[in-house]
C-alpha cells in the first residue's frame, strides 16, 4: 500500500466529534499556564503555540501527567481530574494515548514487544498487532531493536505502539519535529491516512504552521498560557496572518482534480460550493506516472499553502506569462508597512494573500474594491502531502 | 575445640546472615531508594545525609548505640522481647539488623543513582500504554536498572560480609549465633593463631575480589547489551 | 514471548533462594536447639589462650559444651550490662568485675582472682637483657594504653618507678590492649615495647620481666553472671581455674599465681 492512496471513506462517515472540556491552572516556578475552554475535536485538531506557550503542558494536563494542576479537566462529559472534588483519574487509567517529541521508546524491548506492551494492557482489543504492524509498515522492522532505528521508523514505532493501546483520545507532542523535511512529509501523509482508517480523534500539538496546516481540521492557538483562539484551520492561519506573528500565507483545501504529466501539473479545483470553475495548478503530485493508483488521489481534499510573498498581482490577465497560475480576484483590503503592502483579495469565497513592495502599490494605483489578477508559480503551492512510498532508509 | 570447625560454622552464619540481609536491604532500599529519587524537598538532603551516615560513622559507634537500643533494658529491646519471646540483644536478629542499618547506603546510593538516570520519560510513556505504579517498576524500572540491582545486591551482601564493629557489638561473638567471620579472624590474631588468620584472610579477600569482579563484569555487560542489543529473538 | 521467561525464571530463582534461606535458617536453629545448652565463658582476650590450654587439661571436659567467647575486656564488660549471654567473665582487670557486682549483676561471692599479670620489656629486633636499655633509649616505645588497659597502666607505673615517665611520654605508641601492643613489637614496627610476659612465654619468646615492686599488681578477677542457669557448671570451672594445678600451670604461662598475697581468696578455700 502505497501512502498517496488516502482512504475511500469520506472523512464525516461516521464520525463522531469529542469533547473535551478544560478548566484549569498548572505553574512552573514563574510561569502559569491558566487554560477554560470547551474543545471539539474532529478528525484532528491543531494545538499551535511558540516554545515555551504552554502547548505541552495543555497537553500533558489532559494526559494526566500534572496531578499538581488545579480545577478540572473532562472528555465526553467524564471528569478526569477536579482538584476541588480531588478527584483525579491516574494516567494510566484514562485511556488516552500520547506519542513524545522523543519517542521514549523502550530500549529494552525489541519493535514487537513495544507495540505488545501497549497491546497487552487494554481493556477490549479490537486491533490485532499484525494490523497496525501492518498499517504502519512496521511488519519488516518487528524484530529489530530499538535503538537501531531511524528517526522517522522510531516515531512510526511510537504511534504504533499508542495506536494499539487502543486510546479514545490520541495526543501527540511535537511528534515530527526533530526529522527532516521528507520524512516529516511522509509521516504526516502516514498519521492522516491512519486518523481517517481508525477515526480516532487526535490533538496534535506543533509549533511549525505548516505542519498543522496540512494535518489538522481545526487550529487552538496558544501564547503565554492562554488559549488565544479557537477556529477551523484556514480561518485560523488568517486570523494569525493579521495578528503579524507568522510569514503571512494564504491557506486553503482544493479537490485534486486531474493529474497532467505531460506538463508535470496537477491541476486542483476549488470545493463545489464556491462558484468558481477556477483551477490552480502545482507540481504533478503523482511521481511515478505509471502508479496505479495515482487516479485514486482524484477527488481527494489536499491542504496547500500560498505564501503572500510568492503572490504578485496584474492589472491585465497575464495570459503570456511563464507563471502558471492567474485567477480574477477583487482588492478587499490593502495595509501598509514600512517597506511593503499587504493586499487582501478575495477570489469567489477564497481569500488570498499578496505581499508587494510600496513601490508597486504605488505605481498600480490599488485601490479596495478593484478587480486585478493575482498570479503564482506552480511551485509557489506548498503540501505537505507525500507521493512516494516509505523508505526504510 | 576444634577450630576448623568453628571457622565453618562462624562461615555459615555469616553467609546466613549476608544473604537475610542482602534481601532484607532489596526489600527496603529499593523503596527507600525510590522514593529519595522522586522526592523534591528541601529536607531530602537530611535523609540521604543519614543513609550516607554508616559510610563515615565508625561501625562501633553505630555498635554502640544500637547495642543501647537492644537491651532488654530500653523500650525497643522491650518491646522486641514481647513481641518475639526472645531476647534480642546478642542474637541473630540483632545482627541482621545492625548489617541492614550498616551496609544500608551500599544498597540505596546505587539505586537511587540509577533511579535518577532513569528519569520518568520511560514511566511516563509506560503509564500513558495503561502501565500502573506497580506494572511499571517491574516492567520498565527493573529491566533498566538491572545492572545496579545486581551492584546493589552484590554490595550490600560483600559489605556485610566484611562487617566487623556493629557485629562485635551487639553480637556477643557467640559461636552459631553471632560469631561471624571476621570477628572468628579476629580472635585468631587475638590469639596468636596466625595459621588460621592467614587461611581465613586470604579466604575473605579472594572470595570477595571474586565477587567485586563479577558485579563489574556483569554490570558491564548488561550495560553493554542495552546499548548495543543485536538481537535476532523469534517471537 | 521470549523476553518474559527470562523475567519469570529470575522471580521464581529469587522465591526459591528466599525458601532456602529461611528453610536453613529453621534447620540450623533446630540442630543448635538438640545439643546440651552451652556454658560460655566470656573472656579478656589476652587471657584467651592461656584458658585454652587450662581447659583442654580439664578431666572429663567432653562432658561440657563450652564456649569460649574472647574480646576486649571494656566490650564484654558493656555486653554483659545489656544482657549478653554468658555464664562466666573473666577479666583482665579487677574493676569491670567490680563494677557488675556493684550492679548486682553477679552471682554474689562468685568474684575472684584468678591470676595476676606481669609485664615484661621485649624487642623483636634486637636482644634486650636489662631495663637499663630504657634509660638512654630516645625511639619509639610501645605500651597499652594506661587509661584502658591494665597493662597499660602497669607499664605507666614501671616507669614512673624508674623516673622515665616524664622523658618518654611523648615517644610512646599506645595500643588499644596489651595484644595490640604486643602485635606492634613482634611485627618490629615498634623497636620496643612493654608487654605482658605471658605474651613472651606462650610464643616462645623472652624478654626483660619488670620487677613486680615496680608496679600495682595486674589483678585479673572472674565473675558468675547472676543471669546463668548453669551456676554449677560454672562454679566448676571456676574453681578448676583456681586449684593449685591450674595456678601452676599458669606460671609456667608467664602469669603469677595467685598466693597468700590474696588473703580474701584463701580463706575461703
Amino acid at each position: 500500500m502505497s501512502l498517496s492512496t488516502l482512504p475511500n471513506n469520506s472523512p464525516t462517515l461516521n464520525n463522531t466529534i469529542s469533547t473535551l472540556s478544560l478548566d484549569f491552572t498548572v505553574s512552573f516556578s514563574q510561569f502559569e499556564t491558566a487554560i477554560k475552554q470547551n474543545i471539539s475535536i474532529d478528525n484532528i485538531t491543531g494545538i499551535y503555540g511558540d516554545s515555551g506557550s504552554g502547548k505541552s503542558t495543555l497537553l500533558r494536563v489532559i494526559a494526566g501527567l500534572e496531578k499538581q494542576a488545579k480545577g478540572q479537566v473532562s472528555f465526553n462529559e467524564v471528569t478526569l481530574q477536579n482538584s476541588e472534588k480531588r478527584d483525579f483519574v491516574k494516567a494510566e487509567s484514562r485511556n488516552i494515548g500520547l506519542v513524545f517529541q522523543d519517542s521514549r521508546l523502550f530500549p529494552h524491548l525489541s519493535v514487537y514487544e513495544n507495540l505488545a506492551y501497549g497491546a497487552k494492557r487494554r481493556k477490549n482489543p479490537k486491533l490485532t498487532i499484525e494490523e497496525v504492524l501492518t498499517l504502519t509498515q512496521l511488519t519488516s522492522l518487528q524484530y529489530q531493536n530499538v535503538s537501531q532505528l531511524s528517526g522517522g521508523e522510531k516515531q512510526r514505532v511510537s504511534i504504533a505502539r499508542a495506536l494499539l493501546a487502543e486510546p479514545k483520545l490520541l495526543l501527540l507532542d511535537e511528534p515530527f519535529s526533530a526529522l527532516d523535511k521528507t520524512t516529516k512529509s511522509q509521516m504526516l501523509t502516514f498519521l492522516k491516512t491512519i486518523q481517517q482508517q481508525l477515526q480516532l480523534p487526535m490533538l496534535y500539538v506543533s509549533h511549525s504552521l505548516s505542519e498543522l496546516q496540512y494535518i489538522a481540521e481545526q487550529l487552538v492557538v496558544v501564547s503565554a498560557g492562554k488559549i488565544s483562539h479557537v477556529a477551523p484551520i484556514h480561518q485560523a492561519i488568517h486570523y494569525l496572518n493579521n495578528r503579524g506573528e507568522t510569514s503571512v500565507k494564504t491557506s486553503l483545501s482544493l479537490t485534486i482534480a486531474e493529474h497532467l504529466p505531460e506538463y508535470g501539473l496537477t491541476r486542483l479545483k476549488f470545493n463545489e460550493l464556491q462558484s468558481t470553475e477556477q483551477s490552480i495548478y502545482l507540481p504533478l503530485l503523482a511521481l511515478n506516472s505509471q502508479r496505479s493508483d495515482e487516479e485514486s488521489l482524484i477527488g481527494q481534499q489536499l491542504p496547500c499553502m500560498i505564501y503572500a510573498r510568492d503572490i504578485s498581482l496584474c492589472l491585465t490577465e497575464p495570459e503570456h506569462s511563464s507563471i502558471v497560475n492567474h485567477l480574477p480576484a477583487t482588492i478587499t483590503a490593502i495595509d501598509y508597512n514600512n517597506t511593503n503592502a499587504l493586499i487582501t483579495l478575495k477570489c469567489a469565497e477564497q481569500v488570498f494573500y499578496a505581499q508587494i513592495s510600496l513601490w508597486s502599490a504605488i505605481r498600480m494605483a490599488l485601490v479596495v474594491n478593484a478587480n486585478i489578477y493575482l498570479q503564482f508559480k506552480a511551485n509557489a503551492v506548498h503540501s505537505y502531502h507525500y507521493t512516494g512510498s516509505i523508505t526504510h532508509a | 575445640m576444634t577450630d576448623i570447625s568453628a571457622d565453618i560454622l562462624a562461615l555459615v552464619t555469616t553467609l546466613k546472615m549476608a544473604a537475610v540481609t542482602a534481601v532484607i536491604l532489596l526489600l527496603i532500599g529499593t523503596p527507600l531508594a525510590w522514593y529519595l529519587a522522586k522526592w523534591q524537598s528541601r529536607f531530602k538532603v537530611f535523609f540521604e545525609a543519614i543513609v550516607a551516615l554508616p559510610l563515615v560513622l565508625p561501625p562501633t559507634v553505630l555498635g554502640f548505640y544500637l547495642l543501647l537500643a537492644f537491651s532488654p533494658t530500653s523500650l525497643p529491646g522491650e518491646l522486641w522481647q514481647s513481641a518475639t519471646g526472645s531476647q534480642l540483644a546478642f542474637s541473630f536478629s540483632a545482627i541482621v539488623i545492625g548489617s541492614v542499618l550498616y551496609s544500608l547506603p551500599f544498597v540505596v546510593q546505587p539505586l537511587q543513582k540509577a533511579f535518577e538516570q532513569l528519569g520518568d520519560h520511560h514511566l511516563e510513556a509506560a503509564a500513558m500504554l495503561g502501565a500502573g505504579p506497580i506494572d511499571r517498576f517491574f516492567s520498565i524500572v527493573f529491566p533498566l536498572t538491572k545492572a545496579s540491582f545486581i551492584t546493589a545486591t552484590v554490595l550490600g551482601f560483600a559489605h556485610t560480609v566484611g562487617e566487623f564493629g556493629v557485629v562485635l557489638m551487639i553480637g556477643g561473638n557467640i559461636p552459631g549465633e553471632t560469631r561471624v567471620l571476621s570477628i572468628a579472624l579476629f580472635d585468631h590474631v587475638e590469639a596468636f593463631n596466625y595459621a588460621n588468620a592467614h587461611i581465613l584472610s586470604a579466604g575473605l579477600l579472594i572470595a570477595s575480589l571474586l565477587l567485586l569482579s563479577l558485579v563489574y563484569l556483569l554490570g558491564n555487560n548488561l550495560n553493554s547489551n542495552l546499548n548495543k542489543k543485536q538481537r535476532v529473538t523469534k517471537l | 514471548m521470549g523476553k518474559l521467561m527470562p523475567t519469570f525464571l529470575s522471580k521464581v530463582s529469587l522465591a526459591c533462594a528466599i525458601g532456602c534461606m529461611l528453610f536453613a535458617s529453621t534447620t540450623f536453629a533446630i540442630t543448635e536447639k538438640a545439643q546440651a545448652k552451652p556454658l560460655r565463658i566470656a573472656v579478656a582476650a589476652n587471657f584467651a589462650p592461656a584458658l585454652k590450654i587450662l581447659l583442654d587439661d580439664m578431666p572429663n571436659k567432653e562432658q561440657f559444651n563450652l564456649q569460649i567467647i574472647s574480646a576486649a575486656t571494656g566490650t564484654l564488660y558493656l555486653q554483659i550490662k545489656h544482657g549478653a549471654p554468658f555464664d562466666l567473665f573473666l577479666s583482665a582487670d579487677a574493676t569491670r568485675p567490680e563494677l557488675l557486682e556493684q550492679a548486682h549483676l553477679t552471682l554474689e561471692n562468685s568474684r575472684k582472682t584468678y591470676a595476676l599479670g606481669q609485664i615484661a620489656l621485649w624487642s623483636a629486633t634486637q636482644p634486650v637483657s636489662h631495663l637499663n636499655a630504657l634509660t638512654h633509649y630516645a625511639g619509639k616505645l610501645a605500651i597499652a594504653n594506661p587509661e584502658t588497659a591494665p597493662y597499660g597502666t602497669a607499664a605507666q607505673q614501671a616507669l614512673t618507678y624508674l623516673s622515665l615517665w616524664p622523658k618518654i611520654k611523648s615517644n610512646l605508641i599506645t595500643g588499644i590492649n596489651i595484644n595490640q601492643t604486643f602485635q606492634q613489637v613482634r611485627s618490629q614496627a615498634v623497636p620496643l615495647g612493654i608487654v605482658a610476659n605471658s605474651q613472651l612465654v606462650m610464643n616462645k619468646l623472652s624478654g626483660v620481666i619488670i620487677p613486680t615492686h615496680y608496679y600495682q599488681p595486674i589483678t585479673q578477677q572472674l565473675v558468675i553472671i547472676k543471669s546463668s542457669r548453669q551456676v554449677a557448671l560454672a562454679k566448676k570451672i571456676s574453681d578448676y581455674i583456681l586449684q593449685t594445678n591450674s595456678q601452676a600451670k599458669l606460671q609456667s604461662l608467664g602469669y603469677l599465681a595467685v598466693t597468700s598475697s590474696n588473703p580474701l581468696d584463701e580463706a575461703k578455700r
